[in-house]
This record gives structure tokens, sequence and C-alpha cells, in this order.
């Protein structure tokens, strides 16, 4: 990163190529024009520089046609530049209807989305002045390529700036109101967000990241699979972490703790590996078989283990168990959280608990 | 080319050399006191000079600290808060108390008077007023961003100003609405005196361009600068009984202080610059022995940029959430006051053409202008398009475009200004071969610092950072480097202009041999400018046939070579040089 | 030089009276220019809240008194006719009737004050002040209406700014007023320098007329409103 800057910054999106275009139109045009005057300054400078005594020079007053000239010819060239600007600014003014929409709010110094399925992203900010919680949490704006993305925005206090230069695109965030921007980003890779608006102490440290991605890792992400926001916990609101939810209130964290002494398996980074089972046997750890081993714990009981768990047959619906999958298929190594009190078991919860410090116990 | 011309009549003789006034205004009488309650235009002009120099030292040393400390991606010598102050003080002091009354308080009050042939401005007492009201101000703001500081920006933006910041806003905003009193003063002052008190013969026709362009100037000040006050109170109340006026959290609305301090600020830049321009216009014509190429365009589009200026005031606000259509309004209003500055360029580079070019420092600083300028009038082409603005803007391009105009158009343009009339102001020469040389330094110095700006605003980075990314470092070091030269080049001045006050050769009443007014007095000017009643029979610069106002002959211009002066003896500073020209 | 120079009435630095005169009324007029931009931002300001806030603008009008604005008023515009006769009576000599004039003016732009005070204090008892203090009836009825009482603050906020600023310029004036008292006692207002009576009248009468556009903008504006009750 720390190498020279490009000629022409990197454009991902259909936007930045429209700024680039006029961009460049109005520096050459302004260019051509600077050389004529300059040309023309440095000419006479030379040309008529005071040789010997000062010569009379010519009374020359001015010429109208020449003032008529160059007042409508620049007024022509800036209204060019004028009307480039309003097809760009159009352009970049109004989202179009099918464009995704993500919510993202603004408030000193981090910036938070949501997108439409409820997931929650802190997508740049100041560490400093954050909660732990929020610091493990800081990811990044993923979006989809090629797909158009409405960002409405919001701010808690002060006026904000949200500004991604390689979208060439910028707009205000204000406390009361709604202000929209939106992308239809052509290419991957990871780019920078400013807060472009001054907005205290750590308005230089407001920074983030945008990452785009190709709609079947977006797919991925959005579903919680993969931890492509960059942070290590699940996204806030996204099906992982709402089976990171239940995996706490379950209890489940009780036995399958992030300690490998525990009395069961710790799931970190379990799922789609292939484990052996009681009796010889291997199994692919995929989304039936965590399913099947949640509601049916001792049919295939991973090598080592005792058959403890019970069966949560009854007690977790279908959207549970898709969330519990979710949430094990997102588990990094070292994020399984610890145990809390938080969430005791709930009523009508399995009474067949493990026993406290006996043999480990069993189950994927 | 179809030009008007007219055919040159015999120059008449020059006037003989005024003897020298004794007493003039500088040595009347030397108590303090004598300054500190003087009426004279003149001295009150001294007053701001000293006092804005003051203000022009403490803001550079702030655009110092801030440079060396982006030498590093994380901050090189302060912490974040440090730094917010830092800026904040820069811009407060250099907009607020250098670069509004650096022209209008100085040259508007020294030459105003002696231009159009009066003995005094119209309300001498207000101009001194006016001066005591913008000491008051500057204390008041220089207390604010020394004891604490203020980290709101110049902009000064609510909710952040008026609930978040926890620094000294209300001082310095009341620094800033007191000293705005004092720009009306100067501005109304100058107004009724080139509207009451010409001389006779000085008709419209035949002010010279600087009178033109304070008379623009002045009618932003007038107009503008009232709205800036009730803003400010506005936000004093806000900030001080905590009740929303801006505020949207207690009912208010932010955008309102946008509009009516954009409705002040833009026209500011314009009351920044127009000077400058009529300096400019000065000072081209007497170095190139020309009449100014098209007197009633360059006076008419100082008019037109006062009047267009005051209705585009949201070009600063296309991505602050105003509405689709008042986007369009105000960049399509933008094109045209480009028009007006873009006349004055062209007829600036038509003035040369057939000249008798000679480059003394104020024509080296003019020509910068001219150069300067153009870049940042171009550029702000560039922000004035909504298209490219939605991405440049509050990028460090704008900080660039903004320089380019303020420091090298308006610097330079007070510069010239400085060397073009301290003969006149101090009676003393200063160094021919450093003032070149600083202008030259200066004008480079200037490149280096703001080229790299421009690059990395176009990549994206937002202003006011004390932290970015590290590969804008190299560009960052650039534009540091860049500014100790500049900043060398801003310390020469100081030294050979203040030396000249001591050993500086006795400067003759014209010794650029121009044609104004205020030449045709000794220099320095006696305390009523003039001892005869001066009756105007041309326009200002009448160089082809070699006349001055009065319709007497010129002095031989300096640069001629029977006309060099010879170097000083008892002046280290005064080096045999070669005329470049 | 004009043959009329009066050495006491003609400054040096202009080179005659009618030149003098001129040059005040003039400055004097761009002064006026400032001073109604000044009060444009803010009747500006009013003005798109009040088209955004309508009821809360109302409703807090409604809770001012009317009656002291009334009486004001006329105290006002009977203080610019002793004004107008007092430039009058400058004109022709009349030193008595300048006096007199100019003494009648002051008592009654201080009567305005006095009256205003009053009216503050009132004000202040009835918790009718935005910011932490607000509260009392202007609230509850506020509640009542289900009117958000931020917009109401809102509208204080505008009635003591512009009052206020008001109130300091007719400080101003009546300063001026005294000054020119003084001066007239001291016979220091021949005919010849009528105009600087007329140059401070110019102001008195600006700052009067713009307390005939906050009057009913302020006072006026929730006057039809129904009790809730």
């Amino acid at each position: 990163m720390n190498s020279i800057l490009p000629f022409i910054p990197v454009r991902a999106s259909i936007q930045a190529d429209k700024f680039e275009a006029l961009f460049w139109y109005i520096t050459i045009v302004c260019t051509l024009a600077g050389i004529l005057v300059y040309g023309a300054m440095l000419y006479f400078c030379v040309r008529y520089r005071r040789v010997g005594p000062a010569e009379l020079t010519p009374r020359i007053l001015g010429s109208e046609k020449l003032e008529i000239t160059w007042t409508i010819i620049p007024m022509i060239i800036f209204l060019t530049f004028f009307a480039g600007g309003v097809y760009v600014f159009n352009y970049a003014a109004h989202a179009p209807r099918d464009a995704m929409e993500v919510f993202v709010i603004g408030k000193q110094w981090m910036w938070k989305a949501q997108y439409p399925n409820g997931q929650r992203v802190i997508i740049g900010g100041n560490p400093v002045n954050m909660s732990d919680e929020e610091r493990s949490s800081i990811g990044r704006l993923v979006l989809p390529v090629g797909r158009p993305v409405k960002l409405t925005l919001t701010s808690e206090d002060v006026i904000h700036d949200f500004g991604v230069p390689a979208f060439r695109s910028k707009i205000d965030v204000l406390p009361g109101r709604y202000s929209t921007a939106w992308y239809h980003p052509t290419r991957t890779g990871e780019y920078h967000i400013f807060c472009d608006q001054y907005c205290g102490t750590w308005h230089s440290l407001m920074v983030g990241k945008v990452a785009v991605v190709e709609q079947n890792e977006f797919d991925d992400w959005l579903a919680g699979f993969t931890p492509l926001q960059g942070s290590k916990n699940a996204v806030d609101g996204s099906l992982a972490s709402e089976g990171r939810q239940l995996f706490l209130k379950l209890q489940c964290i009780k036995c399958h703790s992030g300690d490998v002494q525990g009395q069961a398996p710790v799931l970190e980074g379990l799922y789609g590996s292939r484990i052996p089972l009681d009796g010889g046997a291997f199994q692919d750890v995929d989304d039936s078989y965590i399913q099947e081993s949640i509601l049916q714990p001792r049919a295939k009981v991973a090598r080592g283990w005792k058959p403890i768990m019970p069966s949560y047959e009854g007690q977790v619906t279908p959207e549970d168990l898709n969330a519990l999958v979710a949430y094990i298929r997102s588990l990094q190594p070292n994020t399984t959280p610890n145990w809390t009190d938080r969430f005791p078991a709930p009523n009508g919860a399995p009474t067949e608990r493990p026993q406290p410090k006996t043999s480990p116990e069993k189950k994927p | 080319m179809s030009t008007h011309t007219a055919a040159s009549p015999v120059a008449a003789p020059p006037p003989p050399e005024p003897a020298p006034a004794e007493p003039n205004y500088l040595n009347v009488s030397y108590s303090i006191w004598s300054w500190l309650t003087t009426t004279d235009h003149k001295r009150i002009g001294i007053l701001y000079l000293v006092s804005i120099s003051v203000f022009f030292v403490v803001g550079g040393l702030a655009a110092g600290l801030v440079r060396l400390n982006l030498l590093t991606p994380t901050g090189a010598i302060m912490t974040e808060d440090a730094y917010n102050r830092t800026f904040t003080a820069h811009g407060v002091l250099m907009l607020f108390f250098f670069l509004i009354p650096a022209v209008p308080g100085v040259f508007g009050n020294f030459l105003i008077p002696m231009m159009i042939g009066a003995k005094d401005l119209a309300f001498p007492k207000l101009n001194l007023a006016s001066w005591y009201v913008f000491m008051l101000g500057a204390m008041l703001a220089v207390w604010a961003v020394l004891a604490g500081g203020i980290d709101t920006g110049w902009t000064l933006y609510p909710p952040y100003s008026s609930r978040a910041s926890t620094s000294n806003v209300i001082p310095g905003v009341m620094g800033v609405f007191i000293a705005g009193f004092s720009s009306i003063m100067t501005g109304l002052n100058i107004m009724v005196t080139i509207h009451k008190m010409r001389a006779p013969g000085m008709t419209w026709g035949r002010l010279p361009l600087f009178c033109w362009a304070m008379y623009a100037t002045s009618l932003i000040q007038l107009l503008g600068t009232p709205v800036l006050a009730i803003t400010l109170v506005l936000l004093m109340v806000e900030r001080a009984a905590g009740v929303g006026i801006f505020d949207p959290a207690i009912g208010g609305d932010p955008l309102l202080f946008q509009h009516l301090f954009w409705f002040y600020s833009h026209p500011a830049v314009y009351i920044m610059i127009v000077p400058g321009m009529g300096v400019i216009s000065e000072c081209l014509t007497c170095f190139s022995r020309k009449n100014v190429f098209g007197y009633k365009a360059i006076a008419w589009s100082s008019m037109g940029i006062a009047v267009v200026g005051f209705l585009l005031w949201a070009h600063h606000m296309f991505v602050a959430g105003i509405s689709f259509y008042s986007a369009l309004l105000f960049s399509f209003l933008s094109m045209l006051v480009a028009v007006p500055s873009a006349i004055k360029v062209f007829n600036w580079t038509g003035t040369l053409y057939r000249g008798s070019i000679s480059f003394q420092a104020p024509m080296l600083f003019s020509l910068g202008f001219v150069v300067l300028f153009t870049i940042g009038g171009l550029t702000g082409l560039l922000l004035a398009t909504i298209g490219t603005d939605i991405h440049l803007h509050d990028t460090y391009f704008v900080v660039a475009h903004f320089h380019f105009v303020m420091v090298g158009g308006m610097v330079l343009g007070y510069f010239a200004a400085l060397h073009f009339w301290w003969p006149k102001m101090t009676g003393r020469m200063y160094s021919d071969w450093w003032s070149r040389i600083a202008s030259v330094v200066i004008i480079v110095g200037f490149f280096f610092t703001f080229i790299p700006q421009f690059i990395m605003g176009y990549h994206g980075l937002p202003r006011r950072y004390p932290n970015y990314p590290a590969e804008f470092q190299y560009l960052h070091v650039m534009s540091t480097a860049g500014s100790s030269i500049l900043g060398i080049g801003y310390l020469i001045p100081a030294v050979y202009l203040t030396l000249s006050l001591f050993y500086g050769k006795k400067a003759t009443g014209n010794p650029w041999s121009a044609t104004g007014l205020e030449w045709q007095t000794p220099s320095p000017p006696t305390t009523f400018n003039f001892d005869y009643n001066p009756i105007v029979v041309c326009g200002p610069y009448e160089y082809a046939i070699g006349v001055d106002q009065l319709g007497r002959g010129l002095p031989k211009p300096p640069g001629t070579e029977d006309g060099t002066t010879p170097p000083s003896p008892d002046s280290p500073l005064n080096k045999e040089t070669k005329v470049v020209g | 030089m004009s043959a009329s120079t009066h050495s006491s009435v003609l400054k040096h630095h202009f080179d005659n009276l009618e030149q003098q005169h001129s040059a005040e009324r003039l400055g004097m007029w761009m002064f006026l220019a400032t001073e109604v931009l000044f009060f444009a931002g803010l009747f500006g300001a009013y003005t798109i809240y009040r088209i955004w806030f309508p009821e809360a603008f109302e409703v807090g009008s409604s809770f001012l008194n009317w009656k002291f604005a009334t009486f004001n008023t006329f105290l006002l515009v009977t203080s610019s006719l002793t004004m107008t006769l007092a430039i009058r009576a400058a004109r022709l000599g009349n030193q008595k009737a300048l006096l007199w004039n100019l003494i009648i003016t002051a008592i009654l732009g201080t009567a305005f004050m006095v009256v205003k005070g009053f009216e503050y204090a009132e004000d202040f008892h009835e918790s009718i002040v935005p910011g932490s203090l607000f509260g009392g009836h202007i609230k509850q009825d506020s509640i009542d209406r289900g009117i958000d009482t931020g917009k109401v603050q809102l509208f204080l906020v505008f009635y003591y700014v512009m009052t206020g600023i008001h109130g300091i310029h007719l400080i101003i004036g009546i300063g001026c007023v005294l000054w020119l008292v003084q001066q007239a006692y001291t016979a220091q207002i021949p005919p010849e320098n009528y105009s600087t009576v007329e140059v401070v009248s110019l102001y008195w009468h600006l700052v009067d007329a713009i307390w005939l556009f906050i009057m009913p903008l302020l006072y006026l504006a929730g006057a039809g409103l129904k009790s809730v009750h």
C-alpha cells in the first residue's frame, strides 16, 4: 500500500467511469486554455521586455470584438461543463428502483451499516472510543459486484459525510434527516470509506472499508457463513448471530465451550471437515449432520466422546436449527464465546444435565 | 486585431520632483498617543498593516505546524485534538484577521483618498473606530485560539460547534462577530468616499481600477457581513442557552446555518480576491507602460463578481443535502461567475501586448498572481460542476483550489501592493535584487506546496485529516517540503523591508513613473495628501501618451538604463544588479 | 471652496457643507442597508421555521402579551413623529422646539424599553422561556395540543433574539438622541447642520420600522388560535 499512487485512482463503479470522463474533459479543456493564456503571457513578456530606455507604447484601449469573443466562448465552454455535470449528477442522484437498500448510521466516530435482512455491521471508526464488543466487531461494508445498492444514511449526533473515493461518491450524513447515495460497483476489491465532513477529535479515524465481492460470496456472507465482514464475531443480525444467541440461550455453550478439555467437542472450524465416528465410520460435517446431531444426538457420535447429549427434538424450531447450523458454520478458531449466566436454561429446556466433571461427554 | 488606438500626442514634460514634505504624515508627530488617536487614513492604514502582519505570522506558524504534523500518516508532532485546534487557528486567523482586512484595511484606507484626490476618507473617526473594533475582535479570537483553542474548523458547522465541541467556540465566534463590524465600517467608508469625495474631473470612467475593485469589495462587505453577524449571534445563543436553532435534536435545522453562513462566506472570498485583482490592474499597466486593455470590461467584471457572487452560496453544499434542482441552479450560477474572472485574465494578458515590460518585484508578484489565480480559477470549475464536485468536495482538492486563489491570488496581490506602494508609504526603496529573489522563491515554494494537494484530493483524501492512509505520505512530504520554501520566501521580504526603513534609499515622489494621483504627492505624503486641489484631466493609465491623471508628463521609469537607481552605498542588501528585462 | 464654509460645522476634509451632508446621508443609508440585511437573516430564518412548524409557532405566539406590544407600537410610532418634528425644528433654527422634540423622543423610546422590561419579567414569571426554564402553562398547552415543545421553544428563541436585538438597537438610538439633546442644549446644531438630526432620524425610523415587522410576526401569529380547553 505504501507505494506511489496510480495516475488515475481505481474506478470501482459506473459513476467512477462517468466521473473520470467528465473530470478529464474539463481538465484537458482547462489545460489548453491555461496553455493559451500562459503562452501568450510568456511570449509577450519575452518579446516586449524592456531593453533600453522606456519606449512609448501604442495606446491600445481594448477591443469590443475581443471582449465579446472572450466572454461568449468561455461561457459556452463553461456551459458544456455544466451540462456534463448535470448528466453525471443526475445519474448519481437517482438510484434505480430495484437497488438493494442498506442503511448506514454515522456517529462520533463510527459507521454502522444495516442490511435488509437485519444484519448489522460496524464498518469503520476509531477503535479507541468503542466498547470491547464493538471493537471486536469492526468489519467492512460488503457489497455485491454488478448490482445497484442504495445507501440511506443518517447521523446520531453531528454532521458526517460518507465518501467512497473508488466510487467517486460522497454524501453528507445529517442528524435528524435521511440522505441517500447509490453505487453500482463494477470491480471487486477493498476500498476506503472516508468521513469527509469534519466531525470532531477523531474525524480522521472515522474511516472504514468497503469490500466489493462476487454475488455468490455476498450471498454466503448474508447468510453469515463466511466472516467476510472481517471481524471475529458473527455479523450482528445475521442468521449466524441469531444462532449464536440460541447457542447461548439453549446452554449449548455449557459443554461445547472453547475449552478443549470440556465435556464436549469444540465446534470451531468443524463445518466442512471429515470426522471419525464411534464405530470406525467417517462423516462429512455438513448441514444435515449438524441438524441430525442436534435432534438425535446419539445417532452418530463422534469418536472419543460419550453419548451424553440430550435431544433437542421439540425444543428447537426448524428456523432455530437453520440459525444454529449457520452459526456453527461461521465459527472460526478462538471465537467461541465464554459461558454466561445471562441466559439461564429456558422453561422446558432439556433437564438431562451433563454430570459435572465426570468423563468427557459426547456429541458433535 | 481591431483595437481602439488613438494618436499619441507629444508627451508633456514631467513635473518637477515635489520637495520632500516636511513634516510628512509619518514624522508630524511621534508619540504613541498620536498614533492611537489618529484619524489620518494613512496612519490607520499603517496601523492595519502592523496588526495584520502579526496575525499573518501567527496564522502562518499554525500552517507550518499543520504541515509538519502531516509528515507522517499518524501525525508527526501533535495529537488529533491539537491538530484540529491548529488548523482552525490557521483558518480563522488567516481568513478573518488577515485576508479580509488585508487590502481593504491597509491599501483601501491608505490609497483610496489619494487615488481620487481627497484629503481623507469621508468618516475619519469611523475609520479609526473600525481599527479598534477590529483589534478588539482580533484580541478575543487570538485569546480563544491560544488559550485552549477552537476545534470546529473555520466553518463552524453546528451541531458540532453548538453542542459537541468542548473548545472555546463562543469567544472565537464573538471575535469574528466583532471584527465583522470593522469590515462593515471600512466598506461603508470607502463606498461613501468613492461616491462623494472624488476630485474635480475624477469621473467614474476615470477611476483607477483599484478603486473599482474596492468599490465592489465594499459592496460585498456592506451587504454580506451583517448576515454572517446575525448567523453567529444565533449560533452563540444556541450554544450558550442550549436552545435549538440549528441543532435538529432540539428543533432546528443544521442546513439553515450552512445557507446563512455561506451567504456571507462565499461572497467573502470575493472580499478577499477582488482587491487583489485591483492591485494587479495597477501594477501590470505600470510595469508594461501600457494603457490597460479593456478598462470597462475589468471595471464591470469586478461589479459583476460582486453581484453574482451573492447568488451562488449553495455551491458549497452540493452534497450537504440540498435539493436536486437547487444544486442545478447553483452550479449554473457558479459557471456564470467564472466568466468575469476569465475576462479579467484575458484583459490583463492583453495589457502586456506590445508593452515595454520590466520586471521589478511588484510586476513579478503580479505575473505570479495571474498564473496562480488562473489555476485556482480553472480548478474551481471542477468544483462548480456538480458531477465532479460529488467526488472532490471536502478533499484536498478544495484545499489546493482555495489556496491557489487565496494565497496564489490574494497573498501575491497583497505582496504586489506592498512592494508597489511601499515607497509611497514609507518614503524608502527596498532592495531590488532581494525583492525579485523573494518573489521567485515564494512562487516556486507555493507550487511545490499545493500542486501535490491537488493530486491527493483527486485521489479522494479528505481535508482536516491528521491521520491518513500511508499511500498518501510521499505527497504530503512533498507538500511540507514546498511549504518550507514558501516560509523562507515570506521571511526574505520581512528582512529587506524592515532594513529598507533604516537603510533604504529615499524614494522619489513617483519612483515607478506611474500615472495615478497618489504618485503626484511627495513620498511619504503630507497629512492632507495634496497641498493643492487636484483637477483630473484624463483616465488613469495614459502610459502611451506619457501623462499622469493631472495631465503632466512622467519621470523616467525605473529599469531603463539611465533610470536605474545606483545601489545605496550604506545598504549591504542593495547589490548591483542587471535588469532582467 | 464653497463660500458657505462654517468652520465649526464643516469638517476639514470636505470641500463644502453640501458634500459633507450628502456624504453623511449616504453613509447612513448604506448603514441602514446593512441593518436590513442583518435583520433579513433573522426574518429569513423565522420565515422558514414558521412555514415548517406553523402550529408550534401559533401556540408560542398565543402566549405572548399583545397588549404590551400594542402599547409599545403606539409609543414608537409617536416617537417617529416627534423625531421628524425635530428635523423640521432644526432646519428652521427653532432651538427650543428642537430640544423638546428630541427629549420627548428619548422619553418615548425609554418608555418602550421599560414596558418591554415588564413584559420580559412577566414572561419569565410564567416560564415562557426556551431552554431549561421552559414550563408552566405554555408547556402544558403544547403537550395538550400534541405539539413538539422543542418547536415551541424554537419560536421563543426567535421571540427573545428578535426583540432583544431590536431593544439593543433602540438603546443605541436613545443614546444617539440624548447626544443630540446635549448638542442642541449647547446650541451646536445650527440650521446648516440640521443633517446631523436627519441622519439620526434615519436610524430611528429604521428601528421603528423593524418593530412594525416584529410586532405582527411575533405577537399576532397566534391571535386566531382557539383555546384547547
